[in-house]
């Protein structure tokens, strides 16, 4: 087989790689992250590189203009390496893999989790102490009697009788691995010993046998793991405090942006195994990271809990998801027994535990079941709504009698994927704009107020809001004016220009184009027909529900006003909008501190009531009469004065 | 022993459009036709006012139609080259109320006539025939967008039936219509939604609601009538409960429908069980008018003299009720 030298600009890595093999798989091994939006398709045009020189064999495609082509920019997955080539990855096609800054950790996190630090006063009235703390690995210290003639028992049967005069367990497992240890370890620590006790389902495990006292140090991880972004927390098991949070892109988003993608991905030759490994390497690096700021030793790491849509859990385990995407949508598994993190290559405490929140189906999962135990919407007196604005959508109904969800196939367009200019709500996203309505000037303001370099999900959600209002573009998204020096004409229809690129940190012009807005309008169309079809489901209306959580990394920043005027959130009183952040990491965090809100996750996740909106006949119908801004019927926007 | 009849009582009203301008309103038409203005679901008369029957417009051409079956060239082919001639024919001859000018010899493949002599002919048109008249374009939208507007202009005044405006190009001709003071034609696509949207997107661009007549989209008995006839029912329902986006009369091109389908067209060698196809493409016609009319169409758009007689004395009978 023949071999080449590819050369990875401006980061300068060469590696050997294999005649035929495309740049993009290249750039994977290499560990140059490259946008694939459609997991290698050729449709999305994200992936695009300059080929500096070299020789390389590429197949048509329409994603490239002419003038791309004369500056030799190939599209990294269907293009293959022929030769010792040189590559240069522009900005715009790289995935960031770096951290988020302080700053946009905030925008994320607030609500629930204002700072991490602050952890102790967390907004009003939402995730007060409730549960009962004892966590998923708790520590104890033992000082056994020395054995003696007629104290003859075995040295294991020993630590169980210790363990059983602080806690009435009767059932008792221990590795052999400990077991093996044990003799040495309880005479050299002279019968002082520290036991590590974790909960694995019903019954508790001798995690871990350490020599002296080591009670002090006891700390958890939690994360939600999103299909675009991980989060997670380390956290003092004993305290209860959060040390420290970090939050993070996740890497399968190189095999698409879509769970759906990523199932098909999966099917592939290693598929699942490179989906598997990224988010655990992506999780592994988080947790180095966590753990050096604060000066832990990793041995000291217990447990992990992890909350994720269904298919985000099933590839954190390696598990075939490929019959969550085929009729009758069946996971493998929604209740996930407590396993060794290490067996899910999740690099703690070799014996630490890892546990995940329990799923209802195969697209309503354990992130959802943690939102609706921390937004406390299980307890509401009052019919709550909670609403998770993520790639996927998902949207429970209830209160303390009844919980019902369902999940709208929303797609990422609020994340910044599938719209030209789209991109995370991280530094130098343009997150809201002012419109002269006169001259359609702008102002706008970015994430960490940087130069823009695109839009973010509430940057949309704003922007055409401020259209609408000044009368830019129709209630069906087409833009309406002609004369004007951010207007212009492109193959696609017209586009409108939010930043020309003098004034942006991109190479080209930052603009929204008639079928960005098309695709975002069928987006919100999904989340609010979803949201109307599970109120008219229980046949209710909307003015009932009380109390509506908004959650999502990308609702902490979001203008309810503009949400409302293009038919995202239904037009209730602003005052019963409630910004709970990420309610999935929250959620997730509750249950490693307690094991009551873990009995509670089980039960909330087997009453939960899913509703598949593909097979209700009313869906289509409802998703057709939200495809217009604010929607078809004016009168459930009455505020609107339209 | 008596029965009272259990009747519902609806709180909106479809709006009223008047169809030519007579002198007394500024125009040069004879008289005027109103269409619209039922506060009952179709022909329950007990139930609201109808106050206007279905009308029929004559639909004529102004180039020489190329799949038209022989059994409409047999009665119009002498005057295909002379639609002035066919128009007067039309209102003399066959007693027509309503004319409905397409304006096809606009079309690239039909002769591609420019705005400029698109107008001249209204113009001409106006001045053959007194009675109302329905304009439709030649149904390729960036040479409607400059043809429909000229004449609209041409036609200033005589309050004319302009048509169709599609989701995706309605700006000019609502706009033009408006000026003018017309009415327009908004087509959906047998779809409920789209039909509200282009309403709200019309009267945004300042063309009053009441201006605006619905095509729905309709097929003949046999290729998707039930489908056009739920729409139009659920369309009745949603305005006659208030939702006045949807309150508009329907305007339905049932000829252009029913002598398309291959029942109304094929030869009597071809399918001798089928019977005379003298008779099939009028009876066609009929059936699809009359299942119309019970859905609540206001204006028929029909081809052959023979259907438009029964259908009107149908319509008669209905109303003697």
């Amino acid at each position: 087989m023949e071999k080449f030298k590819v050369t990875f600009y401006p980061d300068n890595l060469t590696i050997e790689t294999e005649k035929d093999k495309t740049i993009l798989s290249a750039a994977i091994t290499a560990g140059v992250y490259i946008n694939s939006a459609c997991g290698g398709d050729g449709v999305c045009g994200r992936c695009k590189v300059v080929v500096k020189s070299g020789k390389v064999i590429t197949q048509p495609n329409g994603a490239l203009t002419l003038e791309e082509k004369r500056r030799h920019v190939y599209l990294s997955c269907l293009t293959t390496i022929h030769g010792d080539t040189e590559i240069e990855v522009p900005s715009e096609s790289r995935l960031e893999f770096v951290n988020l800054t302080p700053q946009e950790l905030e925008l994320r996190l607030k609500g629930l989790y204002t700072d991490a630090e602050e952890i102790e006063h967390v907004a009003p009235g939402l995730t007060e102490k409730i549960f009962i703390h004892s966590p998923l690995a708790t520590k104890h210290l033992l000082n056994l009697p020395k054995p003696s003639i007629n104290d003859n028992t075995s040295d294991l049967e020993r630590l169980y009788r210790e363990v059983r005069k602080i806690q009435n367990i009767p059932v008792m497992q221990t590795g052999l691995a400990n077991i093996r240890q044990l003799s040495e370890l309880l005479r050299d620590s002279d019968w002082i010993v520290t036991v590590t006790l974790g909960k694995r389902n019903d019954t508790v495990e001798i995690v871990l046998v350490e020599s002296g006292d080591t009670t002090k140090t006891n700390l958890g991880l939690c994360f939600d793991i999103g299909t675009t972004t991980i989060s997670g927390q380390l956290v003092d098991l004993n305290t209860k405090k959060v040390l420290g949070t970090k939050a993070t892109y996740n890497k399968q988003a190189s095999f698409g942006s879509d769970v759906i993608t990523r199932i098909i991905y999966a099917r592939e030759e290693d598929g699942l195994l490179k989906l598997h490994n990224s988010v655990t390497d992506t999780m592994n690096q988080m947790i180095k990271e966590l753990i050096q700021e604060h000066n832990i030793d990793l041995n000291d790491v217990t447990c992990i809990l992890c909350a994720g849509n269904t298919t985000m859990t099933h590839l954190l385990l390696n598990v075939d998801p490929t019959y969550i995407r085929r009729e009758p949508y069946i996971p493998t598994a929604n209740f996930i027994p407590t396993i060794r993190a290490a067996e899910a290559s999740i690099s703690i405490n070799p014996r630490g535990l890892l546990s995940c929140v329990p799923g209802v189906s195969s697209y309503v999962g354990g992130d959802t079941t943690a939102g609706v135990l921390s937004s406390g919407l299980y307890k509401e007196n009052d019919l709550s709504l909670l609403i998770d604005i993520g790639t996927n959508g998902e949207i429970a109904l209830g209160n303390k009698e009844f919980i019902i969800a369902a999940a709208a196939s929303a797609g990422p367009a609020f994340e910044g994927s599938g719209v030209s200019c789209g991109m995370r709500a991280s530094r130098g996203a343009i997150q809201k704009v002012n419109i002269d309505p006169k001259s359609f000037e702008i102002k706008y303001l970015t994430i960490a107020e940087t130069k823009p370099r695109g839009i973010c999900g509430s940057g949309y959600i704003d922007i055409i809001a401020s259209m609408l209002k000044t009368g830019i573009i129709d209630k069906n998204g087409k833009i309406k004016i002609d004369d004007h020096r951010r207007v212009r004409k492109s193959e696609s229809g017209k586009e409108f220009v939010i930043a020309f690129k003098e004034e942006s940190d991109s190479t080209t012009d930052i603009v929204i184009s008639e079928a960005d807005i098309e695709n975002l309008k069928r987006t919100k169309a999904a989340i609010y027909s979803a949201s109307a079809l599970l109120v008219r489901h229980m046949s209710l209306d909307f003015s009932s529900v009380k109390k509506i959580f908004i959650a999502g990394g990308f609702g902490t920043s979001l203008e309810i006003d503009s949400a409302i005027a293009i038919g995202l959130l239904p037009d209730l009183e602003r005052s019963r909008f409630i910004f709970i952040g990420n309610s999935s990491l929250a959620g997730a965090r509750e249950i490693l501190l307690s094991y009551e809100a873990t009995k509670l996750a089980d039960k909330l996740a087997r009453k939960i009531t899913y509703l598949e909106l593909s097979v209700d006949p009313a869906y289509m119908d409802e998703y057709m009469a939200a495809l217009f801004f604010p929607h078809t019927d004016l009168k459930k926007f009455p505020s609107l004065r339209l | 022993m008596a029965q009272d009849l259990m009747l519902e009582k609806w709180s909106g009203k479809i709006s009223t459009v008047t169809i030519g301008a007579t002198i007394a309103d500024g125009g040069t038409r004879k008289h005027s036709i109103k269409i619209g203005g039922e506060k009952s679901l179709p022909n329950l008369f007990k139930e609201g006012a109808i106050p206007n029957k279905t009308q029929i417009a004559f639909e004529i051409w102004d180039a020489p139609p190329t799949d038209w079956p022989d059994e409409l060239n047999k009665i119009y082919g002498s005057y295909y080259k002379d639609p002035i001639t066919w128009a007067k024919t039309c209102v003399e001859k066959y007693k027509a109320t309503c004319l409905c000018v397409r304006l096809q010899a606009a079309h690239p493949d039909f002769g591609n006539k420019t705005a400029q002599q698109e107008a001249q002919f209204i113009k001409e048109l106006l001045k053959a025939v007194a009675v109302p008249l329905v304009i439709i374009g030649c149904g390729d939208d960036s040479k409607d967008s400059l043809i429909l507007p000229a004449c609209s202009e041409a036609a200033k005044g005589e309050i004319c039936l302009i048509g169709s405006a599609v989701q995706n190009n309605y700006k000019t001709l609502a706009a033009a219509l408006s000026a003018d003071g017309h009415n327009i034609i908004a087509e959906s696509p047998i779809d409920i939604n789209i039909a509200k949207q282009l309403n709200i997107l019309i009267s945004d661009m300042g063309l009053p609601l009441e201006k605006i007549v619905i095509n729905p989209t309709i097929g003949a008995l046999g290729y998707g009538l039930e489908y056009a006839y739920s729409i139009m029912e659920r369309a009745r329902l949603a305005a006659l409960s208030g939702d006045k986006t949807v309150a508009s009369p329907f305007i339905c091109f049932v000829g252009q429908e029913s002598w398309q389908v291959k029942e109304a067209k094929a030869n009597a060698e071809e399918f001798p069980a089928w019977g005379k196809e003298t008779e099939r493409g009028i009876i066609w016609e009929i059936l699809t008018a009359t299942a119309l009319i019970q859905a609540g169409a206001d204006l028929l758009v029909m081809r052959h003299p023979l259907a438009i007689e029964k259908i009107n004395k149908y319509i008669e009978e209905l109303y003697q009720c």
